[in-house]
C-alpha cells in the first residue's frame, strides 16, 4: 500500500478485542470483532446496544455571520427550515448536479453548524467549501483530526449511554442533537444512526475517547465492525457514497430529490437538477429481492425481460429478507419487467420490492 | 483452530478424506476461520465430473464469494445438501457436518496434499 493508513484512538481497543483490522477510507479499522458480523448485526437488530468506531468520518464547523447563506449555497437540503438542536440529512452537489458528498447538517447556532461528512470525501469536501467560502462572511474548519465519532445503536442504546451524559436523553428527538457533557467532557450527541434502530452518534474529543468506549462497553455496548454497519444500512436501503451516490449520478436518479429542496434559493448544482428532473433520469434505484437463493453482490448485473438494464450497487445476504439489493436499471425497468440478477453465469430470478428490506426501529 | 490427523489438506485450504474410492471434501478449519461467518454455500451438481484443482463450489461470507477447489479428480455423487438451509455447519463443524461433497475418484489425478503435520507446518510458515 503505498499510502500509509490513519489509526483511529481507539485502534488499541479494537486490537484488544480481537478486532480483524482492514484498509478502510484510509484507515486502519475493524471489519468485525471475535464474535463476528451475524452475532454483532443479530445483537443491533435485537435489542442489545451496538458500539461503532466512526472515526473515520469528517466533522466540519461553519461559523459566521453569513454561515446561512454560504449553506444554503453549497448544500441541497433547506437550511432555513433547520430549528437550533435539529439535524437533517443533505448533499454537496456539483455544478454538474452530481453528487461531491452526502452528510449532515447540525445546527448550533444562527451563526454556527456542524457538518458530519464522509472519510473518503473529506478532502475533497474541505478544499470545496474552502473555495466556495471566499464568497461569504464564514469560517470553514476542518475539525476530523481532533474528533472521535462513536454510533451507539439499538433499543439498549439509551440506557447504555444516559449514565455518562448530564443531559436527559429523553428530551433528544429523532434527529435532533445537544451540546452535553459526556463523562465530564464537552461532546455533541444526536439521535441519529445509519442502522434503523433508535440510537446516538457521540461527538467527543480524542482525548476521552477510550475512556468513553469502555465506559459504554460496561453498560453492556457491543463492538461492532463495518460488516455488521454495512449489513445494517443496507437492510435500510440508506445510500453510501461510492456505490448509490457518486460524481456520476444526479438526486433525479438517487432518489434523493426530498433533501434537495429546489424551491429554496439557488445553490450549487440546482441548474442541473432542474434540467436533469426535466429530461427524466437516466437511470432509477430499485430495491429488489431475490426469489431463488443467492446473494446479490456489488456490480453484478441486473436484467430486465432478458436483457441487461443494470447493475447491484450494494448487495447482501439478510438474515431476515434473503438475498437483497439495491440496483440501477433503465428508467423503463423501475416499475415493469421480469427481473433478474445475474450470479456466475445464471440468472437467479428478482423482484422489485419496497424500501426498507426489514422494518424500522428508529424513534420518529 | 484444529486440524485432525488421517484427512488430507491442500495449500487453498481444502481438507479430503479417502475411503476405498470415494473421497469427501470440505474447507479446513482454517479457512472457515479466515472467511468468518458462511452465509451461503453454492453445491455443486451430482453427476459433475471435476478435475484436480478445478473449482468445484463456492462459498460465501457476509463480504466475501470464494471458489473452493477439488483436490482430486472424480464423479460428484453426493453433496451435503444440509448446508443450503445451514451454511453455519461449515463454520461451526468444518470437518463433520460442514463436508461439501463426495467424489467418486477417477484416475489418480490430485493437487498436492499435505498430512496435518505438514499442513500445520504449512500454516506456520
Amino acid at each position: 500500500m503505498s499510502e500509509s493508513l490513519a489509526k483511529t484512538p481507539l485502534f488499541d481497543e479494537h486490537v484488544a478485542l480481537a478486532g480483524k483490522i482492514v484498509p478502510f477510507a484510509g484507515f486502519e479499522m475493524p471489519v468485525q470483532y471475535k464474535q463476528g458480523a451475524l452475532k454483532e448485526y443479530t445483537a443491533v437488530r435485537e435489542g442489545a446496544a451496538g458500539i461503532f468506531d466512526i472515526t473515520h468520518m469528517g466533522q466540519v464547523r461553519v461559523t459566521g455571520s453569513d454561515a446561512l447563506p454560504f449553506l444554503q449555497y453549497v448544500t441541497t437540503n433547506d437550511v432555513s427550515k433547520l430549528a437550533l438542536g435539529q439535524v437533517h440529512y443533505s448533499a454537496l452537489l456539483n455544478e454538474s448536479g452530481t453528487f461531491i458528498d452526502d452528510i449532515t447538517t447540525y445546527k448550533i447556532s444562527d451563526s454556527e453548524y456542524y457538518l458530519c461528512i464522509n472519510a473518503s470525501n473529506r478532502h475533497k469536501d474541505v478544499a470545496h467549501l474552502q473555495t466556495q467560502a471566499d464568497n461569504f462572511d464564514v469560517r470553514v474548519v476542518d475539525e476530523s483530526d481532533d474528533t472521535t465519532l462513536l454510533a451507539l445503536q439499538g433499543a439498549a442504546a439509551q440506557a447504555a449511554l444516559q449514565p455518562l451524559v448530564d443531559t436527559d436523553l429523553e428530551s433528544i428527538g429523532y434527529y435532533k442533537f445537544a451540546q452535553v457533557k459526556v463523562a465530564g467532557t464537552d461532546g455533541i450527541v444526536s439521535r441519529t444512526g445509519y442502522t434503523g434502530e433508535d440510537g446516538f452518534e457521540i461527538y467527543i474529543p480524542n482525548t476521552i475517547a477510550v475512556d468513553v468506549w469502555q465506559k459504554l462497553l460496561a453498560n453492556g455496548a457491543f463492538p461492532i465492525g463495518l460488516a455488521a454497519r454495512d449489513m445494517l444500512r443496507t437492510e435500510m436501503g440508506y445510500a453510501l457514497y461510492g456505490h448509490e451516490i457518486s460524481d456520476a449520478v444526479t438526486p433525479v436518479e438517487a432518489k434523493l430529490m426530498w433533501i434537495t429542496k429546489l424551491d429554496k434559493g439557488d445553490f450549487i448544482g440546482k441548474a442541473a437538477v432542474e434540467a436533469r428532473k426535466r429530461e427524466g433520469p437516466r437511470q432509477r434505484l430499485i430495491a429488489v429481492k431475490l426469489t431463488e437463493r443467492g446473494i446479490p453482490r456489488e456490480h453484478y448485473k441486473v436484467f430486465a425481460d432478458g436483457a441487461e438494464t443494470g447493475e447491484v450497487t450494494s448487495g447482501m445476504f439478510s438474515p431476515m429478507a434473503g438475498g437483497v439489493a439495491l440496483a440501477y436499471v433503465k428508467p423503463e425497468h423501475a416499475e415493469s419487467g421480469e427481473l433478474s440478477v445475474e450470479i456466475r453465469g445464471k440468472a437467479v430470478p428478482a423482484q422489485r420490492t419496497a424500501l426498507p428490506f426489514v422494518r424500522s426501529n428508529v424513534r420518529k | 483452530m484444529t486440524i485432525p490427523a488421517k484427512i488430507k489438506y491442500t495449500k487453498d485450504h481444502e481438507w479430503v478424506r479417502i475411503e476405498g474410492d470415494t473421497a469427501t471434501f470440505g474447507i479446513t478449519d482454517h479457512a472457515q476461520e479466515a472467511l468468518g461467518d458462511i452465509v451461503f454455500v453454492e453445491l455443486p451438481e451430482i453427476g459433475r465430473e471435476v478435475n484436480a484443482g478445478e473449482a468445484y463450489a463456492v462459498v460465501e461470507s457476509v463480504k466475501a464469494v470464494s471458489d473452493v477447489y477439488a483436490p482430486l479428480a472424480g464423479e460428484v455423487i453426493e453433496v451435503n445438501e444440509a448446508l443450503e438451509g445451514e451454511p453455519e455447519k461449515v463454520n461451526s463443524d468444518a470437518y463433520g457436518a460442514g463436508w461439501i461433497a463426495k467424489i467418486k475418484i477417477t484416475g489418480d489425478e490430485s493437487v498436492e496434499l499435505m498430512t496435518d503435520d505438514e499442513y500445520t507446518t504449512f500454516l506456520e510458515e
